[in-house]
């Protein structure tokens, strides 16, 4: 039986069980407000993307759900249940050692994509899983990209500080504090410039 | 006496003088907006018109408003985020009128005005708002006693992008009303480059697409339909984004380009989908004007705010989430 877990922003999340397995089905529904041209073409191609980038990820290292199967017409993909709890739930009610190293080890994910040369795309706290065992996962790969230039990675490191301010401004300043100790550690020397390009990032658009 | 508040807007192409009383009317909302005769707005020009058209607007915002400038005992106005040279004539204004009235000034920030004028209509608590201008295109939500910006353009705002674009093809500013017009007489698909990233996006890679379209002869209500479909559908999944991760139920368009019927119609679906209510600003209170800086100074006044003369220099990149929203209960 599939049960509906959520309603995203561009997919329902179903649970499975079958097989005495949980099963995760992320299925990107039709939007009937968007010129069907548009809607086919992004449905596909992030269906497409995100079964790629699952699996590119974890060869840099990055543990996210495996994908076990992919149904192009529904636009479906089936992978692994990550028993765990979105880091953006956990955020206040964790200590701030925890905290600290659930950030620094999303810090140092990303680090290991970008040092890959892939960004998440969507690096918010709703799209890090921390299990049981503490070990952290990323998941919605819909908008990862590979050969990632500074000014992409920039614009994931701007995308990232973005969700701390937004979503958990009271902690803000330790949050992206210990996700940048964890980016530094996996970018090295390449961490800096992408930083400064994030800064710069944030200051464009708006209105000078 | 009752409270009633004249707000003036000059952050960018218009002039407006609005007056707005404690419960809310909309006693009078008049605006002049400042076209070139070609090519795009110059901050000093615009800032000169404002100075030149300012004093009849504000007569004109007061006989509609059946009232003397004696019952005025408030003065708002947009502090920023603009242009530099229109604000401080704007700011320049505002003082004046506060001193020789002898009543208080508030500095009003330009976005949340288009928000709060937007709950005033819609009588909504707590929405996700799409704010969309020639000079702003964000998602903005109340969090923790401020207005964040969940997702904005990474570089130019839809309005500017729709605005260049009616340029580059021979439109006169502003040029949305007439692709949207052109869009409507269109139904072939070209494929234009559609950049999300996150809550944020991004224009000019689109903006230089369709003007590539346009050189190699493809027919301009096409392009149009092609433009308004891609921009728009990025927005919808910003905004639809911002919604899943808020868990908000009530959307609010808000803007020059809230104008827009099709943008309309695509984020009702957005709405749709989420059970949440939707609400698109009227025309009238949609675009800069000064009656959203009235009313915006209305509800700051009642919290206890007021800026002294000598602490009024304008804020000419004065961010959202810079504003402590002092006047909200809501916990969001």
């Amino acid at each position: 039986m599939a049960e509906q877990l959520t309603l995203g922003a561009e997919s329902i999340i179903f649970r499975l069980d079958q097989w005495d397995r949980e099963f995760i089905l992320k299925h990107r529904p039709p939007k009937p407000y968007l010129l069907k041209a548009i809607d086919d073409l992004l449905k596909l191609s992030r269906t497409n993307r995100e079964c790629k980038m699952l699996t590119v990820a974890r060869s840099l290292g990055v543990p996210t759900p495996a994908v076990l199967w992919i149904d192009r017409k529904q636009h479906t993909i089936a992978m692994d249940f990550i028993n765990g709890t979105q880091l953006k739930q956990l955020v206040s009610e964790a200590s701030e050692r925890k905290l600290r190293e659930l950030c620094e080890e999303f810090g140092r994910l990303i680090g290991l994509l970008h040092d890959g040369g892939v960004v998440h795309g969507d690096p918010t706290t709703s799209n890090v899983i921390v299990d049981k065992q503490s070990k952290v996962w990323l998941i919605d790969f819909g908008l990862a990209e590979m050969n990632a230039t500074v000014e992409m990675k920039g614009v994931d490191i701007h995308l990232m500080r973005r969700a701390f301010e937004t979503t958990h401004w009271d902690l803000e300043d330790t949050m992206l504090e210990s996700a940048l100790v964890g980016y530094r550690r996996t970018m090295r020397e390449e961490a800096e410039e992408v930083l400064s390009r994030a800064n710069e990032i944030r200051t464009r658009g708006r209105y000078h | 006496m009752p409270l009633i508040c004249l707000g003036l807007e000059g952050t960018a192409h218009s002039f407006g003088a609005g007056i707005v009383s404690g419960d809310g009317t909309v006693l009078s909302n008049v605006w002049d907006m400042y076209s070139p005769p070609t090519g795009g707005i110059h901050p000093r020009e615009a800032s000169r018109h404002h100075s030149d058209v300012g004093p009849t607007v504000i007569r004109n915002a007061l006989e509609r408003a059946g009232i003397s400038p004696q019952e005025i005992n408030l003065i708002a106005f947009s502090r920023g985020p603009g242009l530099g040279p229109c604000l401080r004539t704007t700011a320049t204004i505002a003082r004046t009128l506060a001193l020789r009235l002898s009543v208080p000034l508030v500095g009003v920030n330009h976005c949340i005005a288009h928000i709060e004028i937007g709950c005033l209509e819609s009588a909504f608590e707590d929405p996700v708002t799409v704010y969309v201008s020639g000079g702003n295109t964000q998602i903005i939500a109340y969090a923790g006693k401020r207005y964040r910006t969940f997702g904005e353009t990474l570089d130019i705002a839809v309005g500017n992008m729709l605005d260049s674009f009616g340029r580059a093809v021979g439109m006169r500013f502003p040029a949305g009303p007439e692709i949207e017009l052109k869009a409507e007489k269109a139904s072939s698909y070209h494929q234009l480059p559609y950049s999300v990233k996150g809550m944020d996006l991004s224009y000019s890679g689109m903006l230089t697409a369709a003007r590539k379209l346009h050189s190699e002869g493809t027919p301009l209500s096409e392009i149009c339909f092609s433009v308004q479909e891609t921009a728009f559908g990025m927005l919808a999944e910003i905004a639809e984004r911002a919604i899943a991760h808020t868990k908000k139920r009530e959307l609010l368009l808000t803007g020059g380009v809230a104008r827009n019927d099709r943008l309309t119609d695509i984020l009702k679906g957005v709405a749709n989908r989420h059970d949440a209510r939707f609400h698109r600003v009227s025309p009238p209170l949609a675009g800069d004007q000064g009656a959203m800086i009235a009313w915006t100074g209305v509800v700051q006044h009642r919290a206890g705010d007021s800026l002294k003369i000598s602490d009024s220099h304008v804020l000419p990149k004065w961010r959202t989430d810079e504003q402590d929203i002092v006047w909200r209960e809501v916990d969001g």
